[in-house]
């Protein structure tokens, strides 16, 4: 085909007339050999080839996030959003240690979960019950940190108050609707009250497994306020196992940091708890957790009335006088703990709480919006607001 | 020079003219490095992520489980307006400006974070 | 007629009078694109661009197409040079190539178009090279844009971008005008026969 128009291709040296109709170029006409031009050649080799590696390249190069060197993920666990920040890791750990820190709150969910159907809700029947339920060593672990963390509170952290919980309706997805318990109800639970001395926990021998058993009926654990922190901190063990060196775990708005970001520290906004915005912003330093307990997490409002979820044991109310408390301390478990006790001892009871507990690092805002902190706690703070708010810096 | 180089030229003149009045009139939002954040990254209760800037005001309604939801984009920023949801603690984060500052609507499952070239927070405590 | 290679038969690649022009000049055009890319840069994506005084020579020279290829095998070798191929470096210039030549193209015929109604209305170095150099920098500029910074911050970095674009191409054209009638007295071009029709209308 195209027999005539190919003959000039066979001239030695000739110039093929190609510009017109490229297509003749490739088809070899003459047994011993023909005559291609460099660049024909080039065409024919080369680009094919650059195209494919540039689509290639262009579509690699699409994806690009808004800070490259931090791995994000954010999924929903614990009952919340769970927001992973892992500097220096390649797409690879990154991934793997997402996932690890999703399989360890899961599980963990799955366990202490305070009233759905499961291991927690199984204990609590069989110590109402007056039984001694054998545990596995982790168990044992988490209940006598839970125990201690309680007892150094003043019982201000009180985790045996699940009962209480449940009467306010706390113990449900939703916050509740109706009205508050009826005082007699709420008289009769504090008649009652069972507190963590309430609950013996007993080592077994082999050191593999333990004990568990009440001395009040009216004991059931509910681990808020605590287990979040405990949680993040079984995580972030994790990622430093995996070799993780520099990461944020934040769960719901609590979180421990570990390392830097980079040449940087990490930096947190603390939110206000007063209305909008960013109250203050820090940097961490090294490993550690910064943990709020807000009035405004969980809340119900019956006839104007504004019911939130941090119960007072003392009371069998919520706690009065504190819009919220944050506190910076190594580990989660304990940082989680104390804000809850905290909040629960107000702004006239903080500091000997605080002093109990070994924390150094608070910030606790009343219900006139008045900032009261720690002068290790001032010294961090970069406050936001516009103008600065009053800030009342008292010593432990 | 010819005509059409002239011609060229001046049409060169009136094209720079053009683009500094387009981009270098007083709204200056978004420069590279001024720590304002640009864009909105929004998760949908149906899986669905984008990105809107944010210097283009405008209302969102979205749908989740709940009903809907209304997100506000105005003068750089991004808040709830409204929510179905009983917890109302999307609507308390207020605006969000900064890059890194995050809020979401768990019972409605809708998030909002901003992203910004600068990070003014990695991570938000509350 | 029998397409399948067989055993025996060989390819010759016998390089045309055409192929060393280009060669010769892409070569040239290489060692100032290399050279240039020595020099400090005040803004990124901003540098003066004297390699495409080279690609403007060969498209008065030559016509259309050889400027296609000095351009293209400028960027392909210079980047291989530099050791930026297939990076975001040799994306931007690739497309700022590829616009710039687009427009000269486009450019070309309208000049032709225009120079049948008035002889005047051709357009010169100095309009092609302000063509090519704006085209260039909006085609980097995009190229950025859609790939690499998706942000509309980068706008405000056009309006400059572009005024050195057009300061650099102003001069650029300056040179290539200055350089014309001494090359068009080298008789080798002679030789390119296709490319003779192409050059009409567009002596400077």
């Amino acid at each position: 085909m195209n027999m005539p128009s190919q003959q000039n291709k066979g001239r030695p040296g000739g110039r093929a007339r190609r510009r017109r109709n490229p297509q003749l170029s490739f088809r070899p006409s003459f047994p011993v050999s023909f005559p291609v031009s460099f660049r024909q050649a080039l065409w024919r080799a080369f680009l094919p080839a650059l195209l494919a590696a540039l689509l290639l390249s262009a579509c690699g190069q699409r994806q690009a996030p808004a800070d490259p060197q931090v791995y994000q993920s954010r999924f929903l666990a614990l009952g919340t959003l769970v927001d992973v920040n892992l500097w220096g890791v390649d797409e690879d750990l990154g991934a793997r240690a997402v996932r690890v820190v999703e399989e360890e709150l899961d599980r963990f969910h799955r366990q202490w979960h305070a009233w759905r159907p499961g291991p927690l809700a199984e204990l609590n029947r069989r110590l109402a019950a007056g039984e001694t339920v054998p545990v596995s060593s982790e168990r044992l672990a988490l209940l006598r940190r839970a125990r201690d963390l309680s007892l150094r509170s003043g019982g201000l952290f009180d985790p045996a108050i699940g009962g209480l919980v449940r009467l306010w309706g706390f113990h449900n997805d939703d916050p509740p609707n109706g009205p508050p318990p009826p005082a007699a109800a709420i008289r009769d639970f504090l008649a009652r009250r069972p507190t963590m001395e309430d609950l013996v926990l007993e080592a077994a021998p082999d050191g593999a497994s333990g004990r568990v058993r009440s001395t009040n009926p009216a004991l059931q654990l509910d681990l808020g306020g605590f287990a979040k922190g405990y949680a993040v901190d079984r995580a972030v063990e994790r990622l430093l196992a995996l070799g993780v060196r520099n990461a944020i775990v934040n769960a719901g708005g609590d979180l421990r940091a570990v390392g830097s970001h980079g040449d940087r520290p990490w930096r947190i906004g603390i939110r206000d708890p007063r209305g909008p915005g960013i109250i203050a912003a820090l940097e961490t330093r090294g490993d550690e957790s910064v943990f709020t307990s807000g009035n405004y997490e969980r809340f119900f409002e019956y006839q104007g009335v504004r019911y939130h979820h941090i119960l007072d044991p003392r009371t069998g109310h919520p706690a009065a006088g504190t819009l919220s408390v944050t506190v910076i301390h190594r580990d989660a478990a304990t940082a989680d703990a104390a804000a809850t006790a905290l909040f629960v001892a107000g702004p006239q009871g903080w500091r000997q709480v605080a002093r109990q507990m070994g924390i150094e690092q608070v910030m606790l805002i009343d219900e006139d919006g008045r900032i009261h902190v720690t002068p290790s706690m001032n010294q961090r703070l970069i406050f936001q607001s516009e103008p600065l708010p009053e800030v009342i810096e008292t010593p432990l | 020079m010819t005509r059409a180089d002239y011609g060229v030229a001046a049409a060169t003149l009136l094209l720079l003219v053009l683009l500094y009045t387009l981009f270098w009139s007083e709204s200056r939002a978004g420069f590279p490095g001024d720590g304002r954040a640009e864009a909105a990254r929004i998760a949908t209760a149906d899986g669905r992520e984008f990105t809107l800037p944010l210097d283009h005001d405008q209302i969102l309604e979205l749908a989740g489980p709940l009903g809907t939801t209304v997100l506000e984009i105005r003068d750089g920023a991004v808040r709830f307006l409204s929510s179905p949801c009983r917890g109302k603690l999307c609507i308390h984060a207020g605006w969000l400006r900064h890059g890194g500052e995050f809020a979401a609507c768990l019972p409605n499952r809708i998030s909002v974070a901003v992203v910004g070239p600068r990070t003014l927070y990695d991570s938000i405590n509350f | 007629m029998n397409r399948t290679p067989q055993s025996g038969r060989t390819l010759t690649l016998t390089p045309t009078r055409e192929d060393l022009r280009i060669a010769w000049l892409t070569a040239l055009a290489i060692a100032i694109h290399v050279a240039e890319s020595a020099l400090p840069s005040p803004l990124p994506g901003a540098k003066p661009g004297l390699a495409n005084v080279v690609t403007l020579a060969v498209l008065f020279l030559y016509g259309w197409r050889a400027a296609v290829w000095v351009s293209l095998l400028r960027v392909l070798v210079g980047s291989l040079l530099l050791g930026t191929f297939l990076t975001p470096a040799f994306a931007l210039s690739l497309s700022g190539a590829l616009a710039s030549l687009a427009v000269l193209g486009a450019a070309l015929a309208l000049s032709r178009g225009l120079a049948r109604l008035s002889p005047g209305l051709h357009l010169g170095p100095v309009g092609m090279a302000l063509l090519a150099a704006l085209a260039h920098m909006g085609g980097q500029f995009l190229c950025a844009y859609a790939f690499f910074i998706p942000h509309q911050g980068l706008f405000t970095l056009l309006p400059p971008l572009m005024t050195l674009a057009a300061f650099f191409g102003f001069a650029s054209g300056l040179v290539v005008a200055a350089m014309l009638p001494h090359l068009e007295s080298q008789p080798p071009r002679a030789a390119a026969a296709p490319e003779v029709q192409d050059r009409e209308g567009l002596r400077p």
